[in-house]
């Protein structure tokens, strides 16, 4: 797997981003498009594969960016870093999005159907395009913590002490989130094996 | 093989599509952020140390204007005595007092 640390943390000639985020206090507008070049497009992936929606990705990552204008005053450096400062608001305001969208339906993962087909089969003939879509799907029908956990996991690359760090819980807690997740995401694409073509599959010669 | 170890084998083939196919942001919404940078970085400092410094010495001045300016004529009294002759009214220092103490008929105290 990826590892995020190389996503994060900033290469030996580079400037860390608790130094670019001084210098853009101090008044340095490049220092803070340096940041944006380096978290912009991690935070999106981050909130448009939580939410599934590119537009309220946008809104977020915006969001998260403003925060981390407004107090770069009064950051304390060695308190934590930005990126998992950044992730961490992220974070909070996807589960805020979540938690307003009452009206997407949830798949009873208790009342999924044993597994009546291979979905390793399934998943082998599939294009790279088809698997991301499918994964996306699935990870929409797991509860905020999971889905988030999920992500950052095995998506975005962080370890289970980052994520810890980041979600302010225990490494134990991350996890029984991240396993908990996973067992969903199988049942949820088991639940969706006709969309999948399980059944076509299994038709076939 | 077990079915739930090929699952897990499925699952992380899916995982690997996805960080392979990672959501990017694009250039416009990218410029739009740095845009919000700038305008950040170019907001008015709040309450530099200079602007603080200015206002102590200020505080300072003030509460040693009057103490300051009581103690420089002491001193100029003292040093120069003769140069406060042409301050005082043609040298009479009774009609100096009588004008500092109005009400007061000073001469008749100095008669009794």
């Amino acid at each position: 797997m990826e590892d995020n640390a190389t996503l994060v943390a900033p290469h030996a000639d580079e400037v860390p981003d608790t130094a670019l985020l001084v210098a853009f206090s101090n008044g340095d507008a490049q220092a803070g498009r340096q940041l944006v070049a380096r978290l912009g497009p991690m935070l999106f992936g981050y909130a448009a594969r939580v939410l599934g929606d590119h537009g309220e990705a946008e809104d977020v990552v915006q969001e998260t960016m403003l925060r981390l204008w407004k107090m770069a005053p009064d950051w304390r450096q060695g308190e934590a870093k930005v990126s998992t400062w950044a992730y961490r608001v992220t974070m909070n305001l996807c589960s805020d999005r979540l938690r307003q969208r009452q009206a997407r339906p949830q798949v009873a993962l208790e009342s999924v159907a044993e597994p009546a087909a291979d979905l390793a089969s399934v998943v082998d003939i599939m294009t790279a395009r088809q698997r991301s879509e499918t994964l996306d799907a699935a990870l929409s029908v797991l509860p905020d913590r999971q889905r988030q956990a999920v992500v950052m996991r095995h998506l975005e690359g962080f370890s289970n002490p980052e994520i810890a760090e980041i979600m302010d819980i225990g490494v134990e807690a991350v996890e029984s989130l991240t396993a908990r997740g996973k067992r969903a995401l199988k049942k949820a694409l088991y639940g969706k094996r006709e969309e999948l073509g399980f059944e076509d599959d299994r038709k076939q010669p | 093989m077990t079915g739930n170890s090929r699952d897990d084998i499925a699952l992380e083939t899916l995982f690997a599509a996805g960080r392979s196919e990672r959501p990017l942001p694009s250039g416009e919404f990218l410029d739009r952020i740095a845009a919000s940078a700038d305008a950040g970085a170019a907001r008015p400092a709040p309450a530099t140390l200079p602007v603080l410094r200015l206002a102590w010495l200020g505080r300072v001045f003030a509460a040693s204007g009057l103490s300051g300016a009581a103690a420089l004529g002491v001193w100029i009294g003292f040093v120069m005595p003769e140069a406060l002759d042409a301050l005082t009214l043609g040298g009479d220092d009774t009609v100096a007092l009588a004008t500092f103490l109005p009400g007061t008929d000073l001469e008749a105290i100095l008669n009794e």
